[in-house]
This record gives structure tokens, C-alpha cells and sequence, in this order.
């Protein structure tokens, strides 16, 4: 059954256009993506995320499922940060990539994908079974403020405006909100966790402030443009952090499932690895699509047109590993080059 | 979502306009370029190019699918509209208009009125 956020009027009185995303009914776009995308480039824009896993993890044992369950190490950051990271299987596979909000010793909110949300929260919870877990979908609407003018907005609105990657508990008129300084746009800004019943109008104070309503079709060309990878897309339990170059999430100095396969991946190198390009014109590298260097052959995962760059741009798997050749992807018949670009494909210059 | 009364359309939702000596310009309609969303890019045939009908003459890139433009009839490319290699959005914001795309000297033979009219086009789209 798709599910629908709690905004889902709002969003039809804006003139969304809906799209089903795991599991949810979500606004894809307003007017355009383009319009869209370059708004948060450029100024600011919201998101309606209220589809993203959250649930709360307090108690005894809290920490310690977290290190065990997780491959980033949640003791290198201390309570009021966010860290990203990922549930491996034991193959070393992802089974989720997730934000986890620290609020002290033993006391968590966790963020998996939309799609991941009951299966993440139900091994976290078979794992720490002295701990509260809290389903907080249910009764709480999550909202992205991203773009070089939102933490501008986003102090204006709340009490305290999270910092780049802090997380922060705050206010909205008066009710208590939590947010966090992250998102997945390559932009400042934040994500606001809100009671259900004081997100509608947190989000039209939004719009009075002239930040845009943005789709999940800007949200997924933003974050391409950004390089970030998307489960079910770049990421899958078939696919290791190593081989997506997410060794940045991966903390060696703790036990974690899946630790065994990574060591034995990093001693017989790797089977496939992720490659970033663009094409040198507008075509549109599509998941899917072949790609090929020297011996080394894959597939597209994700690809679409950057706004930013003007230009195709795209992700994409080949095994093994291609070195530094020329590589090439196959766009409806014709075998194009294109360019290798190691991501981010697009970075805002000055400070974030 | 406007159609024309004056134009003709196909099922694969193209309009076909006649100009001038028996030329017919043909593009993609509003329906057409809404459900496509933000178009890209679009590739179009080389003039002069032999086409037969049905056969694809131009490739419509969005930021959601690459859409598929058919040779509503068989003949000659006379003329590509050049200015959507840089600015392709026109195919959005003026589909009838400035976003053409080619103009085809048809085979003779050739009846305009073998492809469906407006009222006919509107029913394929409200169906």
C-alpha cells in the first residue's frame, strides 16, 4: 500500500506532481526539476522527506549495537553530531546506508532509507533488546532546507539553527523540533524532524520566505551532481563500501558485521569499482546503459542532465576495476566516449 | 493542455503543420512535452536526410526519459530547427511555436487529412 506524507494537500495546492518512492507517494516536481535544482544551487529550496526511515534508539545497549551493527565507529562522534553511515551484511554488502543523530551516551535517531526503514529497525532492535526503539514515521514529518541561503531560513525560523553536520534540539513556535546540518544536495542547509502537527506551517513559513517547494526529481539530480550514491541505485547488499569509495564511512578500529569480507576485499582488491562521467555534449547517460573500458565492462546505475555543468553526467559499475583508459557508454546503439570525472561533478565554491 | 484546431497530430502525439509548397513542419505537442517534463535535448536529423514514415527522425532527452519523435509520413528532411541545440526548453515552453523541431517534404501523395484532428487528438489524450 503506498503510503502518503502528511503535507500531501500542501503539496497539491503547490502543484506537485506525485510520484511513488519507496513505498511513498511523493512530490516529484512543481513547476520544473531544472527550475527546481538551480534554486537550491543558487538560493534555497525544500524538500518534503517525510518518506526517509527514522526511528529512535535510547537505552542500555544502544551504543554498542550501533558499533556492531554499523561499519562507521558512532564512538568518533560525540552527542549534538550526525554521522553517515552504512548496515553491511556479512558478505560485506549494503543493506542500508543511513544518517544516525547522536543525543548522548546511549541515545540515538536513526535515518535509513525509505525502503529500509522496518528491516533496519527491526535488527537494530532484535540487537539491543534493553534499549526503547520508536518508530517515528508515524507521528513526525522530516523536512530539507538545502541550499546556500538556508541556513539564513533556517536560523530565521527556529530557535537554533544546526551547524554543518551538529545535530541540534530546538523550537518552532514554541514546540520542540530536532534538526541536523546535513542533507543530500552538496549544499548547507538542514533536515527538520517535526510533531506532525506543526510541519504544515513550518513549511508554508517556508514559502512565505520565498524558499522553493523542490521535488524528488530535483532531490535526485542534486544529488548526482553532487556524487552521492543512492541505495538500490549505486548501492546494494551485492555492493561494497570499498567498491562505491565509501572507505570514508568505514572505521577499521571496531568489530562490525561484514568486517571480515571489507579485510579480504582490501587484500585481493577489488571486483568492480564505481566511475563517475560526463558526456561531452547533452545526451543523457540512462541506468542501465553499458559501459566499457579496455577489458574492464558494467552498467550505468545512475545517470541524468546537470544543470549545473549542462552536460550528461552519470554513475556507473565495471569490473573489474578499468584503470585509467578511456571509457565509453553506450547510448541506444552507438558506443560514445565520454569523460571520466571522479565525483563530486559539481562543488560550490566558497564556504559552506 | 492546448491543441491547435488549426494543426494535425498523430497518435504518438506529434503535430504536423502545413507551411509552405506542401512542406509540414512537425513537432511534439503540449501533452507531449508535459509528460516528458524538462527537456534537454533533442536530437535531430541531418537536412536532406530520406526518412520513411514511422521511422525515427528526432530523440527528445528530459530529465525524467528520452522520448522518441516518428516521421508522421514518409520524405525528405527540408529543415531542423537549429536553435533547440541550445535551447531546448523551447520544446516546453512554446511546443507549437518556436520548439518545432523538423520540416519534411512528404512523399507524394501525401493527405493531411489521413492524420487525426484536433477533436480526434484531444479524445486520444482524455482517454
Amino acid at each position: 500500500m503506498t503510503r502518503r506524507s502528511p503535507l500531501c494537500d500542501l503539496h497539491a495546492e503547490l502543484g506537485a506532481r506525485f510520484v511513488e518512492f519507496g513505498g511513498w507517494e511523493m512530490p516529484v516536481q512543481y513547476t520544473s526539476v531544472i527550475a527546481e535544482h538551480r534554486a537550491v544551487r543558487t538560493g534555497s529550496g525544500w524538500f518534503d522527506v517525510s518518506h526517509l526511515g527514522r526511528f529512535s534508539l535510547r537505552g542500555a545497549g544502544a551504543t554498542e549495537t550501533l558499533r556492531r551493527l554499523f561499519c562507521n565507529d558512532i564512538d568518533r562522534i560525540g552527542p549534538g553530531r550526525s554521522q553517515y553511515t552504512m548496515m553491511l551484511n556479512e558478505s560485506g554488502g549494503v543493506v542500508d546506508d543511513l544518517i544516525v543523530w547522536r543525543w548522548g551516551i546511549d541515545d540515538y535517531w536513526v535515518l535509513p532509507n525509505a525502503a529500509n526503514h522496518e528491516r533496519v529497525m527491526a535488527r537494530v532492535a532484535a540487537a539491543a533488546p534493553e534499549a526503547e526503539v520508536v518508530d517515528l514515521r508515524p507521528t513526525t514529518v522530516a523536512i530539507a532546507v538545502q541550499g546556500p541561503d538556508a541556513p539564513r531560513h533556517l536560523a530565521a525560523l527556529l530557535d537554533e539553527a544546526p551547524r554543518r553536520f551538529r545535530t541540534v534540539i530546538t523550537g518552532f513556535r514554541g514546540v520542540e523540533v530536532r534538526a541536523a546540518g546535513t542533507g543530500y544536495t552538496g549544499e548547507p542547509g538542514g533536515e527538520v524532524i517535526l510533531p506532525v502537527d506543526v510541519a504544515e506551517d513550518f513549511a508554508r513559513a517556508l514559502c512565505e520566505r520565498g524558499v522553493v517547494p523542490a521535488g524528488l526529481g530535483a532531490r535526485d539530480t542534486l544529488r548526482l551532481e553532487a556524487g552521492l550514491a543512492l541505495w538500490g541505485q549505486e548501492l546494494d547488499e551485492d555492493t561494497t563500501p570499498l567498491e562505491a569509495h565509501l572507505e570514508f564511512a568505514v572505521s577499521f578500529d571496531h568489530e562490525f558485521v561484514g568486517r571480515e569480507a571489507l579485510e579480504g576485499e582490501r587484500r585481493r582488491g577489488l571486483r568492480k569499482e564505481l566511475v563517475g562521467f560526463a558526456t561531452e555534449g547533452r545526451k543523457i547517460p540512462r541506468r542501465g546503459y553499458r559501459l566499457r573500458a579496455g577489458e574492464s565492462r558494467g552498467e550505468v546505475t545512475s545517470g541524468n542532465f546537470s544543470p549545473m555543468l549542462e552536460r550528461g553526467i552519470g554513475l556507473g559499475y565495471l569490473a573489474p576495476p578499468p584503470g585509467d583508459g578511456d571509457l565509453e557508454v553506450e547510448i541506444r546503439g552507438e558506443w560514445v566516449q565520454v569523460e571520466r570525472i571522479d565525483p563530486p561533478f559539481y562543488r560550490r565554491s566558497g564556504p559552506s | 493542455m492546448q491543441v491547435p484546431e488549426d494543426l494535425r497530430y498523430t497518435e504518438e502525439h506529434e503535430w504536423v503543420r502545413a507551411v509552405d509548397d506542401g512542406r509540414l513542419r512537425i513537432g511534439i505537442t503540449d501533452y507531449a512535452q508535459d509528460a516528458l517534463g524538462d527537456i534537454v535535448y533533442v536530437d535531430l536529423p541531418q537536412t536532406g536526410a530520406r526518412v520513411e514514415k514511422g521511422a525515427v527522425i528526432a530523440e527528445v532527452e528530459s530529465t525524467k526519459s528520452v522520448g522518441e519523435v516518428y516521421a508522421p509520413v514518409g520524405g525528405t528532411v527540408t529543415a531542423v530547427n537549429a536553435e533547440l541545440e541550445a535551447r531546448p526548453e523551447l520544446v516546453n515552453t512554446s511546443p507549437y511555436g518556436d520548439g518545432w523541431m523538423v520540416e519534411l517534404e512528404p512523399e507524394p501523395g501525401f493527405e493531411l487529412g489521413s492524420l487525426l484532428d484536433a477533436a480526434g487528438y484531444r479524445r486520444l489524450t482524455e482517454s
